[in-house]
C-alpha cells in the first residue's frame, strides 16, 4: 500500500482531480443520525419539513462533508499523509435525499514547514449536485511526507 | 399539528458554555462510518478524522435543551489537533461566541471543542448557523 501514496515532492500545484458520483440516499441519512446522535428535525421529520423551505428532509452538512472525504479518496491516488489539519468550509445549499453529489478538487498551496519530513498541502475542494449546484465547498489542509 | 419545543435566536444564550455527556469511540463506530463514507484509513486502530467532529452535535443533544430551531448550516473552521484511537472517550464543550440578528433569523457562531479522557483538546472549530427567530417562526 505505502509505496502507492504520493508525498509531498509528487503532488504539483494547480492539480485537478474530479471523483465519480455518489446518491445519497435516505439510508444514509438514517445511519448518519444513528451514528452521530443529530436527529435534527431536517434530517428526521418527513411532515415537518414538508412545511420548511427545503420541502422535505435534508442530509446532515456533516454527512456531507464526511462523503466528500471518501471521494476524495476515490478522486485520486491517496496522498502520504500523516495528519488533516484542518479545513475551512462553507455549507452552500441542500443536498436532498436521492441527489448525486461529485468532488472536484485542486491543490491550491504547497507550504514547507519547519519539520524536513513533511509539508502542508492546501486543497480546494468543491461538492457539486446533478444539476451541477455547488452545495459545498471549502479548503482542507493536509500535512504530507515528504519522500524519504 | 404538533408544536415542537424549540429554541430560536433570541433564547441563545451568548458566552454560555454548555459541556456535553461523553462517549467512547469504538471499532463499531469507525465500521459503520466508513460503510457511509469509504474513507478507508491504513490503521484500523485510528479513528477518522470527521468522525469526531461529526458526534459533537448528536453529544449536544445528550444535555437536556429544546433543540435550536436551524434554518441553516452555514460554515465550519476546523482544526484537528491530535488524532483519536478506537478506546479514547470524547466529549465536547461549546460556547455562542458571536450573535448576529438578521432580517429572516439570526447568524449564530459556536466555538466548540473536543476534549479526550484526559482533558486535553483534540479537535476545536467554530460552528456558523442560521438559527429562526422566534417571531418569524410563529407566523410561518
Amino acid at each position: 500500500m505505502a509505496e502507492l501514496r504520493r508525498y509531498f515532492d509528487e503532488i504539483q500545484l494547480g492539480e485537478e482531480y474530479e471523483s465519480p458520483g455518489r446518491t445519497v440516499t435516505e439510508t444514509d441519512i438514517v445511519i448518519f443520525a444513528g451514528l452521530s446522535g443529530d436527529y435534527n428535525v431536517l434530517h428526521t421529520d418527513a411532515e415537518f419539513m414538508k412545511r420548511s423551505i427545503f420541502g422535505e428532509r435534508i442530509a446532515h452538512g456533516l454527512l456531507g462533508l464526511a462523503i466528500q472525504a471518501g471521494l476524495f479518496t476515490r478522486a485520486t491516488q491517496a496522498y502520504a499523509t500523516l495528519a488533516f489539519v484542518g479545513l475551512r468550509w462553507k455549507f452552500k445549499g441542500p443536498i436532498k435525499i436521492g441527489d448525486t453529489i461529485r468532488l472536484k478538487a485542486k491543490v491550491l498551496a504547497k507550504q514547507e514547514t519547519e519539520k524536513p519530513d513533511r509539508g502542508l498541502v492546501t486543497v480546494q475542494r468543491t461538492v457539486l449536485n446533478q444539476r451541477d449546484e455547488v452545495v459545498q465547498e471549502g479548503e482542507t489542509d493536509l500535512m504530507v511526507e515528504r519522500k524519504p | 399539528m404538533t408544536a415542537v419545543a424549540r429554541s430560536y435566536f433570541e433564547d441563545v444564550p451568548l458566552e454560555h458554555v454548555e459541556e456535553t455527556p461523553a462517549l467512547t469511540l469504538t471499532e463499531a463506530h469507525v465500521s459503520i462510518y466508513q460503510g457511509i463514507t469509504r474513507e478507508l484509513g491504513d490503521d484500523a486502530a485510528l479513528v477518522p478524522d470527521l468522525l469526531p467532529l461529526c458526534f459533537t452535535t448528536g453529544l449536544g443533544w445528550r444535555v437536556p435543551k429544546p433543540p435550536l430551531a436551524v434554518l441553516a448550516f452555514m460554515g465550519l473552521d476546523w482544526q484537528v489537533v491530535r488524532r483519536l484511537r478506537v478506546g479514547d472517550t470524547i466529549h465536547s464543550r461549546s460556547r455562542i461566541a458571536t450573535k448576529r440578528p438578521m432580517r429572516d433569523g439570526g447568524v449564530v457562531i459556536e466555538e466548540r471543542e473536543v476534549i479526550d479522557q484526559r482533558g486535553e483538546v483534540v479537535q476545536r472549530g467554530r460552528f456558523t448557523y442560521l438559527v429562526a427567530k422566534r417571531s418569524k417562526e410563529n407566523q410561518a
